[in-house]
């Protein structure tokens, strides 16, 4: 009886101290970052798509991007530049949110599932600046960037290079999943640049079957289904999904006749840089160049106090070849040049 | 032992294998493979895609029978498998330089480690502790995805993975040399474990006593069986089988490890062991069967020959699931004692 | 039920409190351990689940598809069943409801009848499992675990904006959605409204949920179905013994647990997000496992849990803001509550608590596979 009387005290007593302790903070620094320095250092503040910052993919390249930016601006990362990573879709708005209620000047959301929230954000509160990344804008709002890429082109390039590098006249892509548009515009260039080189040439693509969450973060299935491109005989790559994709190119450079025979190509970033692993296989990346872009865009915030309004279209195509360079014949290399002059000028186009 | 199930179904098992493997040879060998069809069905890398997808549903659902065939319910297949691919990975990156092979069989010995480890933490909830095995199980689950992904370091990088060994002559066999012996490592370990465990479970003395601990424990215990003991050991045993599983994925599959990679196949392993009745072949069976399955689906979407929306396509696997098991198996038979504690004659009741 | 009695009541809650404080303990060591301040987590996580008048909406907001999920459950292993497909039937829930959400302009009751409709799908994708338990013996935890699969792919072919191989797209697609898969916004006759107005986005769908879980919790200890139920779950085999049919106690509550997942899925849709697209998962289902082992499979103890974990979750975002720690931890805090509330024996170990005669030591839910 003693006992169990004592325990009921010590569990009131223990709730009453963590009631109390969180009371007193509440009153503490309620009002953070707004107060403390006013005038001082722009606030930059990023919101993940479903992902980690650190994801070796698209969230990462624009985080990046913003910690370049905090750099040349001599900003402190976790004080003046921080970052959310979203665990769910429904989350969205809140972890803008969390960024406006706190006074953050800027505001950089990452994937297009972001869109509609951001967008709803930027109406309601037009003293803060947007970028969104891969979010293209129907009408331009002063304070939100779209920062949207032509992946059909450099995807184009991509399929462009695997036509006149495969000798079995079958290639492959191994894609993170449809309902997200730029990897339908990855894909879409891709078939068009190996059907501009060869016409007849064998392409076996898949998206990843299963839902979203799962399509960019499922690197055995990319890797398992890169083993079963080879089986069919393709001879050259392209992994465009996140992790998914990584696995498929990591897959190729684990296989045999990685570098002399079988090729690999990688999406977004120069993955030459981001993944080490696929040095093996990996000829280019097709990218898009999130990071510079990204910096280019606070950059430019910094120095003039606004951005673009509408669409920023960020740099778009292929990496170099690092190793590789000495392997890819100079025709190869003056026809994807030729390509990119095309595509640059219009005289080219992806179908997409 | 649920004979008559096996009877039939092994009967149906057999024809469908014999079928097969004739398909198999002649959509491979003659003009049959121009078909695009058939070899959607039938291609060697359908075949491919099949046995390394099932490698980890055949580990967890053997990792299920072992604890389940001594009574210890475990749903938690899912946390362990994720958390041997975890250990796997921080034991690979810490020691890459290392010689590549110590490395990976070091990384093999961490999966195994940790997912035993994982078995003992299941083993003590349950027993001990008297957890529902049903929560422990969860806890298992949300435990091993919270701790890896809040633990998981992005920068490190694991460098090589095992590599494929062909078996000499074997591998040399048309068609299915290149299917089954031509295979990384813990492939071949994998499908001998299939062996060895219905070996030990049916034909040792162990395996009796492991059955008698699950079937009826109190007359196990009257012959003087240790019943907590054997489920102890045996819960941490299906551990180690499906930190394998997990070990399986990162250092031989992907070569990484990437947050919650093991995406459903401890769920799949346990409906595996659940349609294969509580028997190792039986599960082995089912394993490739859902793996076909994925492979066929994959086909599919490869070859672009179907304009049927990809979801539909995708579904294959899931619903062929669901109408084998509840067309062909029918009621399976669980061990009888599952998920009840044993409380010994002389214990606190 | 002396449920109201104080002395029961506080008997009852002393493991818990014990255990969310220990869990919250182990979750600080960790993060000491491995170079992170829980001082400032925890300070970041309470002004986010409880600091402000906005943390409050947050919290209630994550708590609502919650009790609804975890009642899901529960009321599944009150028959003996383990419902894993709570987060399927959400989905179907969310499809259906947002069917008639974004058609039938101008139709009277128009809200009700997208929630009945979410009601209906969830219901349908309860029966599935149900039937082919009762007549074939499928297990109904392989088939939910499928189902959930075949659910997630089904809803999100519904929004398909259609394939580049001739695939057409998908029912629901809105047409002026370009290249992305989504439906329409729900229309306005169909939502449910705000209470406090559009900044806390807190919905009437709350109430809602908890008057679920009072009516469930009068269905399941005060009338004659749930007594059959119950019997059902502790003993099949007497059940069938003393008359009740078993077949049909088995159907039917698979059919009210999708029913109540799927109600989750439209109130989540109408109140809250306002349209469907793939990323809107079905996780709450899977999290309602944890609710409901949580709060014992009784409704009033899913309204607890489900208010804890609406909290962690709420708090998480802000934790990270503040602090910088990984949401991830809070899902180890979470299976530590699970851990230490499913077996008091350890926290009665560790805080030296006598064992109360009078309520039993452990809960078993499902004992095995088969029945």
């Amino acid at each position: 009886m003693q006992k169990k009387r004592s325990a009921v005290f010590l569990s009131i007593a223990l709730v009453c101290t963590l009631l109390l302790s969180a009371c007193t903070t509440v009153a503490g620094p309620a009002n953070p970052a707004a107060t403390a320095d006013e005038p001082a250092a722009l606030q930059i503040g990023l919101v993940t798509d479903v992902g980690r910052v650190n994801d070796r993919s698209f969230n990462q390249s624009a985080w990046d991007g913003v910690l370049q930016a905090a750099a040349e601006l001599g900003l402190q990362e976790g004080e003046e530049v921080k970052y959310i990573e979203t665990q769910d879709s429904k989350d969205y708005a809140d972890n803008i949110q969390q960024f406006v209620d706190a006074g953050f000047d800027v505001i950089v959301t990452v994937g297009f599932a972001l869109g509609e929230a951001t967008l709803a954000a930027a109406q309601a509160h037009p003293d803060t600046y947007f970028i969104g990344v891969d979010q293209f804008q129907g009408e331009a709002l002063p304070n939100l960037t779209g920062l949207v890429f032509r992946e059909d082109q450099s995807g184009f390039l991509a399929g462009a290079l695997a036509a006149m590098l495969s000798k079995s006249g079958t290639i492959a892509a191994v894609l993170g999943t449809d309902l997200v548009p730029p990897v339908v515009a990855f894909k879409e260039g891709y078939e068009a640049g190996a059907r501009f080189i060869n016409p007849e040439i064998t392409i076996l693509s898949t998206y990843h079957p299963g839902e979203i969450s799962q399509a960019f973060t499922d690197p055995e299935w990319g890797a398992a289904t890169a083993k079963q491109a080879l089986d069919q005989k393709a001879d050259v790559i392209f992994g465009a999904g996140g992790m998914t994709g990584n696995g498929a190119l990591q897959e190729i450079a684990a296989a045999p006749g990685a570098g002399t025979e079988i090729f690999c190509i990688g999406v977004d970033t120069d993955q030459w840089e981001t993944l080490p692993a696929a040095h093996p296989c990996l000829v280019s990346s097709a990218m898009k160049l999130i990071t510079p872009s990204v910096l280019d865009l606070i950059s430019t915030y910094a120095a003039d106090g606004s951005m673009t309004a509408g669409n920023y279209f960020g740099g778009a195509g292929l990496a170099p070849f690092h190793d590789f360079d000495a392997q890819i014949a100079p025709e190869i290399k003056e026809k994807l040049n030729e390509i990119a002059a095309g595509l640059a000028d219009g005289s080219l186009s992806t179908g997409y | 032992m649920g004979s008559r199930f096996f009877r039939g179904t092994a009967l149906l098992a057999m024809f469908l294998a014999v079928a097969a493997v004739a398909m198999t040879l002649l959509v491979n060998t003659t003009s049959l493979g121009e078909h695009p069809w058939l070899r959607v069905f039938f291609s060697v890398s359908a075949l491919n895609f099949t046995l390394r997808a099932s490698v980890p549903l055949i580990l967890g659902a053997l990792c299920g029978i072992l604890c389940e065939r001594t009574g210890i319910v475990n749903i938690g297949i899912e946390g362990m498998m994720l958390a041997g691919a975890f250990a796997a990975f921080v034991a690979k990156t810490s020691t890459n330089d290392w010689p590549l092979l110590a490395s990976l069989l070091f990384g093999v010995g961490a999966s195994l480690a940790v997912g035993g480890a994982m078995g003992l933490l299941h083993a003590l909830f349950s027993i001990r502790y008297r957890m529902d095995q049903i929560i422990s199980g969860t806890v298992l689950i949300i435990l091993a995805a919270g701790i890896s992904a809040y633990l998981f370091d992005r920068d490190a990088v694991a460098e090589g993975k095992f590599g494929a060994i062909a078996l000499p002559g074997l591998s040399q066999i048309p068609v299915f040399g290149e299917v089954f012996f031509s295979n990384p490592p813990l492939t071949y370990l994998a499908l001998l474990l299939v062996v060895v465990v219905h070996v030990a479970l049916f034909s040792s003395r162990w395996g009796v006593r492991t059955r008698a601990c699950g079937e009826h424990p109190r007359a196990a215990d009257t012959v003087g069986i240790d019943v907590n003991r054997f489920r102890y050991v045996n819960t941490m045993l299906g551990g180690m089988l499906a930190g394998l599983a997990g070990g399986f994925l990162v250092l031989e599959a992907v070569g990484q490890f990437q947050e919650g990679m093991t995406a459903g196949r401890g769920f799949i392993s346990l409906a595996a062991m659940i349609f294969g009745n509580w028997m190792p072949f039986g599960a082995t069976a089912a394993a490739l069967l859902f793996g076909y399955t994925q492979a066929l689906q994959n086909e599919l979407l490869l070859a672009g020959i179907t304009t049927v929306p990809r979801q539909f396509v995708s579904m294959i696997p899931y619903v062929v699931t669901i109408v084998v098991v509840s067309g062909f198996v029918g009621r399976v038979r669980p061990p009888a004692a599952e998920g009840k504690v044993y409380e010994t004659e002389s214990g606190s009741e | 039920m002396h449920i109201f009695s104080l002395r029961r009541a506080g008997q009852l809650l002393v493991v818990p409190i014990l255990a969310v404080f220990s869990a919250l303990l182990v979750g600080a060591l960790l993060m000491w351990i491995f170079g992170d301040d829980p001082l400032a987590a925890y300070r970041g996580l309470w002004e986010g689940a409880f600091g402000s008048p906005r943390a409050w909406s947050t919290t209630v907001r994550k708590m609502t598809p919650l009790i609804l999920t975890g009642l899901s459950v529960s009321i599944a292993f009150k028959a003996g069943l383990f419902n894993i497909g709570a987060s399927g039937q959400f989905i179907v829930g969310t499809v259906c409801s947002v069917a008639v959400g974004v058609n039938f302009e101008g139709v009277p009751a128009h809200l009700p009848l997208a929630l009945l409709a979410g009601v209906v799908g969830g219901l349908l994708w309860g029966l599935i499992p149900g039937l082919l338990k009762v007549f074939t013996g499928a297990h109904e935890v392989i088939v939910t675990i499928m189902l959930n699969y075949v659910a997630s792919l089904f809803a999100a072919w519904t929004v398909y904006a259609g394939g580049t191989q001739g695939q057409t797209p998908g029912p629901l697609w809105d047409v002026n959605a370009g290249p992305i898969s989504r439906t329409a916004e729900v229309l306005a006759s169909a939502r449910l409204p705000w209470i406090f107005g559009e900044p806390y986005r807190v919905h009437w769908g709350v109430l809602l949920a908890i008057g679920v879980a009072l009516a469930m919790w009068w269905l399941i200890f005060k009338t004659t179905l749930g007594f059959a139920t119950r019997t059902v779950g502790a003993n099949s085999k007497a059940a069938r013994y003393a008359g009740i049919n078993v077949r049909w106690i088995t159907v039917l509550t698979l059919m009210i647990a999708g029913g109540v997942a799927g109600l989750a899925g439209a109130i989540e849709t109408l109140g809250l997000n306002h349209r469907f697209a793939p990323e809107f998962t079905g996780g709450v289902g899977f999290d309602g496992i944890t609710v409901a082992l949580l709060g014992q499979t009784n409704p009033l103890g899913v309204l607890l849990s489900a208010f804890l974990l609406g909290a962690l979750d709420a708090g998480s975002a802000r934790m990270q803001f503040d602090s910088g720690v990984a949401a991830d931890i809070i899902q180890v805090i979470q299976a530590l509550v699970l851990a230490f509330v499913a077996a008091p024996a350890i926290i009665r170990q560790i805080y030296r608590l006598r064992k109360p005669g009078d309520l039993s030591e452990s809960t078993v839910f499902s004992s095995g596979w088969g029945r």
